[in-house]
């Protein structure tokens, strides 16, 4: 078990937002871990973007979802009460299109869950389409906002695009933030050697991201605050290099496509790796 | 029936033709339909990194057949296991269809076949009479064909090129009395898809859709088609879809 927030945790080990939906379709292993990330919720329904959404790149994926979600609404009445049975933290993953768009979100939301992770790689549709998180002054404006509005927990998860994570994330703790989750995914694109055609243009994860991940998670650890480390977690192993580079907890993301239950897999070993040493030490 | 990691056996392994081979692989305990795919890890490696989709083509006995066309690097690599080698699966994935008795005509295009295959099997097996049309491009390209003439009592083999006259799956198709038929399925490229799409049928057409997936299990969202003006999953609302409610112009 870990605290963070002044909150319990089964374990260190979560789902990162995006990857497992509303954690409905595998509640076995939403059960286990000690949180889930829901699937970024916008105040509108979205009905995402066409195809192709999703491209296979060198030991990781580009995806181009386009946010698909049905809505904040529609989240609170149908989806969440199903997922407030899970054994499991429940995390929002709040994604918004202008200040307003994060608030109301959150209004709406009020203290029916464990959290809000504050999705702050969204274009903010006011400002020319900046990202809300490449601008420390825009991020924690976003922080603040929410804050006034909210007594859950806030982590505000940053993207690592042309921006330097520390200086967003110490404006954002400044602004009221209570933790930190990196890396969203890195901007990438993908083209047909052939043809050269455009095949898509969206975020990369996966292991080709987990060396960059890592050096950011160390690189925010300084501020003080719990982290929460993604990027390219595999295996345990994957796990306790997040840990020694500062995470409080880990989140798994394009893993899970490869295998659902692999957090399950992962508990599993972390519990007889962390009873091994126990032992050592008697 | 909920998607299963599932460690199988290779208890056989085929050539069928010069880019396709089927793998047998011993598992037990599942109950299959046409249409259930498995998720396929081909690499021990990240490359590549998400498995593949390969239709379920056959389950007798705790057997599962697969039927594979080498189509880039996870296809090749699984070309490359052999008899006794053990497969990281997931599975089974997607919706089954259970054929209706009524009588039936199935297309397939190329590695559309494999999918078909098992749905051949099924209609046999239900009594429900049905005729195959199943077009590929090269002459030497059809694979299972005796198998096929023992199932099917009307099999219509087509051959793109190569043979003397050219002629398509889609071309038979449009000198056919259609009238014969109350439910047409499909699987095959997404040319052909299109294709039929035009040929307005009066008979409901199922078709097997094969594109590239994330998951395959319904979290990722990755894999949209538009159905009825709504995007839906391929992977856990299909692959079979009602063609005539398919938007390919997204
Ligand atoms: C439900 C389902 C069932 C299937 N059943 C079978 C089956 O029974 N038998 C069978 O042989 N195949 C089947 N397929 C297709 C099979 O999954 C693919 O052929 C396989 O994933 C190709 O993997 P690969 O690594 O060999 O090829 P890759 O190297 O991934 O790709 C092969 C070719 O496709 C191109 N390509 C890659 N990604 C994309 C993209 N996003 N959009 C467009 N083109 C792209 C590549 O450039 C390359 O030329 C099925 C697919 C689905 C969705
Ligand atoms: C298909 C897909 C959808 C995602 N959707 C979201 C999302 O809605 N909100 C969000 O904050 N991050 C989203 N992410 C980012 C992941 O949560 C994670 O930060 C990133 O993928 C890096 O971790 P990984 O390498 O383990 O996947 C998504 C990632 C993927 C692959
Ligand atoms: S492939 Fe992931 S949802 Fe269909």
């Amino acid at each position: 078990m870990i605290k963070l927030f002044g909150i319990p945790f089964k374990n260190p080990i979560f789902i990162a937002s995006g990857v497992f939906g509303f954690g409905l379709d595998f509640k076995e292993v939403s059960n286990k871990v000690g949180a889930l990330f829901t699937k970024g919720i916008t105040l509108k329904p979205r009905p995402g973007n066409p195809p192709p959404r999703i491209v296979e790149t060198a030991a990781g994926l580009i995806n181009w979802v386009g946010l698909e979600n049905p809505g904040v609404d529609i989240f609170c009445r149908d989806i969440l009460p199903k997922v407030k049975k899970l054994k499991c933290r429940v995390f929002v993953n709040v994604a918004g299109f202008s200040i307003n768009d994060f608030e109301k979100i959150v209004e709406k939301l009020a203290d029916r869950i464990d959290g809000l992770e504050i999705n702050v790689s969204c274009p903010n549709v006011k400002e020319g389409g900046v990202l809300f998180g490449q601008d420390p002054k825009i991020a924690a404006q976003v922080t603040g906002a929410v804050r006034k509005r909210t007594r859950l927990p806030v982590i505000v998860k940053l993207t690592p695009n042309f921006c330097d994570p520390l200086l967003i994330g110490k404006a954002c703790i400044d602004a009221g933030a209570d933790g930190l989750s990196l890396i969203n995914t890195v901007f990438g694109q993908a083209y047909n050697a052939h043809t050269g055609e455009r095949i898509i243009s969206g975020g990369l994860s996966g292991p080709a991201i987990k060396p960059f991940a890592l050096f950011c998670v160390n690189r925010v650890s300084v501020l003080g605050v719990p982290v929460i480390g993604i990027g390219g977690i595999e295996t345990v192993a994957d796990v306790r290099e997040f840990l020694s580079a500062g995470a409080s907890a880990v989140a798994i993301g394009s893993a899970l496509l490869r295998d659902p239950y692999l957090p399950i897999r992962i508990i599993r070993e972390l519990k007889v790796v962390s009873n091994i040493s126990k032992n050592e030490k008697l | 029936m909920k998607p299963k990691l599932i460690r199988a056996y290779i208890t056989a392994k085929k050539q069928l033709n010069p880019d396709t081979f089927s793998l047998e692989l011993k598992t037990s305990g599942l109950r299959l339909q046409p249409g259930h795919f498995f998720e396929i890890r081909t690499s021990d490696t990240y490359d590549p990194y998400l498995n593949r989709p390969i239709s379920v083509a056959g389950y007798q006995r705790s057997r599962l057949l697969l039927i594979i066309r080498k189509a880039g690097r996870g296809t090749t690599l699984l070309h490359e296991k052999n008899t006794g080698d053990r497969i990281l699966m997931l599975g089974p994935m997607g919706k089954g269809i259970i054929p209706k008795k009524k009588r039936t005509l199935v297309i397939a295009g190329g590695i559309g076949i494999a999918p078909l295959y098992f749905l051949a099997h099924n209609l046999t097996v239900g009594k429900i009479p049905f005729s195959l049309i199943y077009g590929v491009r090269n002459h030497g390209d059809h694979i299972l064909i005796s198998e096929l003439k023992r199932i099917c009592s009307d099999l219509i083999l087509v051959c793109e090129r190569g043979a003397k006259k050219k002629v398509t799956a889609l071309d038979v198709l449009k000198n056919m009395d259609l009238a014969k038929y109350d439910i047409i399925y499909a699987c095959g490229p997404k040319a052909m898809f299109v294709e039929l799409q035009r040929m307005k049928f009066d008979q409901p057409i199922y078709v097997f859709c094969e594109d590239f997936l994330g998951c395959g299990c319904g979290i990722c969202i990755g894999c949209a088609i538009k159905i009825k003006g709504t995007y839906k999953r391929i992977c856990i609302d299909g692959p079979v879809f009602n063609l005539k409610e398919i938007d390919f112009n997204v």
